[in-house]
């Protein structure tokens, strides 16, 4: 299938200064203890409240990537909206790219304040950057997106700028 | 394992972060996909990882991440408080692969009540092949309160 870089470019770039409100709702205690053991990560801070308090939190924390690697905080989408390589191609998060093969870059994190079970959290969701590049093996797109956790009431939690690559 | 709590004063630029080695599996690849919602085939779908060019299904970028950051968090103890972190893909990784993650303390300041470090990370193969570079911003407690 041939795909033309420059229309998935201006595709993505179209989308720059557009942020996206998307609300995560109530930070689920097990979702918390489950991120952690997928990592395994056996960390008491996640699971010990008692422990964590011991240590100035106020209750068991989210392991540190926690919010930033979560992929979809919605429902869908259905198996049939799905691009043929499995990633959405129309939830609040997805970007442009079918056809091209994507890979994450990698994060960049600050922290703001600790993570825990019950906090209400809404994410503001941008791309923040397109570059065109040619590398060795020919084209590629290197798409920044931001990730800002805020609780409901605005305070800022976690800042995350995310790195992927689509050839 | 997260117990011992690392202060400033322990930490001086050169130190080292305990190096903590993790062993992904397809099983860990899988349960962290469905935590995460992550259904890009890559990560499951070995003959679809192969049509792409890759040998096998491949470690998500954010589990290479959260090794460095458990390499982190275990080292500087419970105590401690990550306020900055960052990681960059370089190399895939696959089941069965060994990933070393470890690190150097590369700066040390005062802070207000505490001291900050900075760690450069690595993760590492098994054959030394460089898969994450990372970096780490971390405020440790003082062993003595400073006199005001």
């Amino acid at each position: 299938m041939a795909i033309s870089f420059e229309t998935v470019y201006e595709q993505i770039k179209a989308l720059l200064g557009q942020t996206r409100t998307i609300p995560i709702g109530k930070i689920n205690r097990l979702d918390l203890e489950r991120f952690a053991v997928a990592v395994d990560d056996p960390n008491p801070l996640f699971f010990d409240d008692a422990f964590a308090r011991e240590h100035g939190y106020p209750g068991a924390l989210a392991p540190p990537l926690y919010l930033s690697s979560v992929l979809g905080w919605e429902a869908g989408p259905f198996e049939d909206s799905l691009r043929p390589d499995g990633t959405p191609n129309n939830d609040a998060m997805a970007v442009p790219i079918r056809g091209l093969r994507v890979m994450g870059g990698g994060q960049e994190l600050e922290f703001h304040r600790p993570v825990t079970a019950g906090m209400d959290v809404v994410m503001e969701f941008s791309v923040s950057n397109a570059e065109l590049k040619r590398g060795r093996t020919g084209p590629l797109l290197v798409v920044q997106l931001k990730k800002r956790f805020l609780t409901a009431d605005g305070t800022p939690i976690v800042t995350c700028r995310e790195n992927f690559i689509a050839r | 394992m997260g117990q011992a709590n690392l202060f400033f004063e322990d930490v001086k630029v050169g130190t080292t972060v305990t190096p903590l080695v993790k062993r992904p599996s397809t099983v860990q690849l899988f349960r962290f996909s469905a935590m995460t919602w992550n259904s890009h085939k890559i990560h499951y779908d070995k003959p679809y990882a192969q049509s792409e060019g890759y040998p096998d299904v491949l470690v998500q970028s954010h589990l290479h991440g959260s090794f460095l950051a458990q390499a982190v968090m275990d080292w500087a103890g419970p105590s401690a408080r990550m306020v900055g972190f960052r990681w960059q893909n370089r190399a895939i990784a696959c089941p069965g692969d060994v990933l070393t993650c470890a690190g150097t303390v590369v700066k040390t300041e005062m802070g207000d009540g505490c001291g900050y470090v900075e760690c450069e990370l690595e993760e590492r193969n098994q054959r030394n092949q460089l898969c994450a570079p990372g970096w780490a911003r971390v405020a440790l407690a003082l062993r003595t309160e400073p006199s005001k």
